[in-house]
């Protein structure tokens, strides 16, 4: 199980394949990610990062090859299978964080639980414990729209974490923060890897890639692993 | 997976961004409501109208002979009876004496009716649309619920006098009120005796109005009548068919006229709830690509556009349902008054019964509510099935 959490081979990932507008965004990825580690995914902008994590974020499955997360293959796994397996094991933090501005930082964070069928007290309950660790408690009944980008990014990983993944994934988290909330960011980030989660992250920011709880940095190029 | 708890938790959701929607929604709402609240109206009316109707049918005489004169019509003597022994199959013929009287206090007109329904057939289902009292005996008259008020102010007064023509008074005493249910029928009417009659209006012994004919077969009726033309040829001799045909043309084009109206405006509000449920602004098609992202399958995106579907269309068919029966019953459906003039005319002070019927209402939900929810979830299938990653950038 630790050997190989995430396993590509072969992997390649065509946009829009077959129209006038294909792009070949992934070509012949080869990469095993051991559990309970942290690594970074660094490359210049459209070199395919964002591309590379959502495959092993079980957004979608490689174009060819084989992509086995957390001990399934997604190959051919039809779209709600990769839903299932993608709200089981992966904890999403986004770029742009993709939180809902007119609901409040509660119900942002609890939203993955809703089609589990969860209860609104089970619900609140689990975020508050989230809440409380991230430090947003007293934020919980503001509307998303009305809290500063630090905070943003703080339910934007709580909403990730209210499963309590295996796998966190976080595509360029310190592009919206300044150096203080950065290294904030990434001591959460230790905590999460201490905690014994397998923690993923994109960015070309050296304040990522030199950081010490950094174990690996996989350098991409054009679609490509780049071996140095 | 269809679990009460993720319904419950969907249901939730999606009232909620119904509130955070909500000028939006309401907008909706009040253009739904508009449309159930004219179509149930149109319903409730041309129901009433049409049971109206048929009670009149129902009351009519399969044939009625009336004499003619120079193109008007006049009393016809009683002895044409004779006249029509021969013809077989005829099993009863009752004369009968109508017309109008005026009331010069009040400036109302009843209608006067004359018939011994002792010696007619059928002649006690009269009885059943009695609501207290009793058929008229000698000097005694069944009032409509109009005549009533008029007449004893609704109260309990007893005798009453009307005028002869050579203005002599006549007296009756009040046998009865017909039932309200029978009010577009009875409710300007005074119902007595054929002797009563004849006296009230001054006309000779051997003289009615009409002769009303009840036949052994119903089938029969064309022929009969038929044969009763030939031999009376100044007569004419009308078929309760003919006197259908006489109502549907009054309603039946009215109606028509206004269900075209109805229909236009019911396509204009398709048209309508297609763009506003259909139309996903960028800002809900954001939110569907993020629902997705983070683990919302999209059986789950069509419940939550399903439960917002389900519940606009609710509360809209509750609301217009309702303001649809207040609007017949307590304002007699007066913004249909101007379109179905012929009934209006015909009895202006009737208080309409509104209908509500399981089939009728079950059509107007299946013209709205369908079509609506159809225009909710569809577009909201296009837009569940993008790819979860036009989240990402
Ligand atoms: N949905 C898509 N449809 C078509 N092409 C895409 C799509 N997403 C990405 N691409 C293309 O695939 C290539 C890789 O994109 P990707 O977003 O993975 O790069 P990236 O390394 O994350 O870049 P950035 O640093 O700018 O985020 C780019 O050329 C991009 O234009
Ligand atoms: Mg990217």
């Amino acid at each position: 199980m630790t050997a190989s959490f995430v396993a590509l081979e072969d992997v390649c990932k065509i946009y829009n394949q077959g129209q006038p507008n294909q792009v070949r965004a992934l070509h012949n990825i080869n990469l095993v990610i051991a559990a309970n580690s942290m690594v970074c995914l660094q490359g210049a902008s459209g070199s395919g990062k964002s591309t590379l994590l959502s495959i092993i974020g079980c957004v979608f499955p490689p174009t060819s090859g084989r992509a086995t997360i957390a001990g399934k293959a997604l190959s051919r796994m039809p779209d709600r299978f990769l839903t299932i397996h993608r709200r089981n094991t992966i904890g999403f933090i986004f770029q742009h964080f993709n939180i809902l501005p007119d609901l409040t930082v509660l119900e942002n964070i609890t939203l993955p639980l809703m089609p589990l069928g969860i209860g609104p007290g089970a619900r609140k309950e689990r975020a508050e414990r989230l809440m409380e660790m991230l430090s947003i408690g007293h934020r919980s009944n503001f509307p998303a729209r009305q809290i500063s980008g630090g905070e943003l990014q703080r339910v934007a990983i709580a909403r990730a974490l209210i499963n309590d993944p295996p796998i966190v994934l976080a595509d360029e988290p310190t592009a919206h923060l300044d150096h203080t909330l950065s290294l904030a960011f990434m001591e959460i980030m230790r905590e999460l890897q201490r905690a014994g989660k397998t923690i993923i992250l994109t960015s070309h920011d050296p304040l990522i890639t030199q950081h010490p709880a950094v174990e690996r940095i996989i350098a991409i190029e054009d679609g490509e692993i780049h071996v140095p | 997976m269809m679990s009460f708890a993720r319904q419950a938790n969907i249901i939730d959701y999606s009232l909620s961004s119904l509130w955070r929607r909500r000028f939006k929604s309401l907008g909706v709402m009040v253009v739904f409501a508009g449309v159930i609240f004219l179509l149930a109206s149109f319903q409730m009316t041309t129901k009433a109208l049409t049971n109206a109707a048929s009670d009149i049918l129902a009351f009519a005489p399969e044939i009625t002979i009336q004499k003619m004169k120079a193109g008007r019509q006049e009393s016809i003597p009683l002895e044409y009876k004779e006249k029509l022994a021969v013809i077989l199959g005829i099993r009863a013929i009752t004369p009968r004496i109508w017309g109008y009287y005026f009331n010069e206090t009040s400036g109302a007109n009843y209608t006067v009716l004359g018939l011994d329904p002792f010696s007619m057939p059928l002649g006690d289902q009269l009885g059943e649309a009695i609501d207290t009292g009793a058929l008229p005996l000698d000097h005694e008259a069944v009032l409509g619920q109009g005549v009533f008020a008029e007449l004893a102010g609704g109260g309990d007064a007893v005798i009453f006098s009307l005028f002869r023509p050579d203005l002599s008074l006549k007296t009756f005493s009040r046998a009865g009120v017909f039932k309200a249910e029978t009010n577009i029928l009875t409710y300007d009417t005074l119902f007595m005796n054929l002797d009563d009659a004849r006296d009230l209006f001054s006309l000779p012994a051997d003289m009615a109005t009409d002769l009303c004919v009840t036949v052994a077969n119903p089938n029969e009726v064309q022929t009969i009548a038929k044969k009763i033309a030939a031999l009376l040829p100044d007569t004419r001799v009308v078929t309760r068919q003919q006197i259908q045909k006489t109502y549907q043309g009054v309603f039946g084009w009215r109606s028509g006229f206004a269900s075209i109206c109805l229909l236009t405006a019911l396509a204009a509000f398709i048209i309508f709830a297609w763009d506003k449920a259909s139309g996903l602004t960028p800002e809900e098609r954001k939110e569907i690509s993020i629902l997705k992202i983070i683990g919302w399958q999209t059986s789950d995106v069509l419940t939550l556009r399903f439960w917002e579907g389900v519940t606009v269309s609710t509360v809209s068919f509750v609301v217009g349902y309702t303001l649809a029966y207040v609007h017949v019953s307590f304002f007699e459906a007066s913004l249909f008054r101007p379109v179905l003039l012929g009934w209006s005319v015909l009895h202006p002070a009737l208080r309409l019964v509104p209908s509500v019927e399981l089939g009728e209402t079950l059509l107007i939900l299946c013209l709205t509510v369908v079509p609506y929810l159809a225009a909710t979830i569809i577009p909201a299938w296009r837009a569940a099935i993008i790819p979860a990653d036009s989240a990402l950038n």
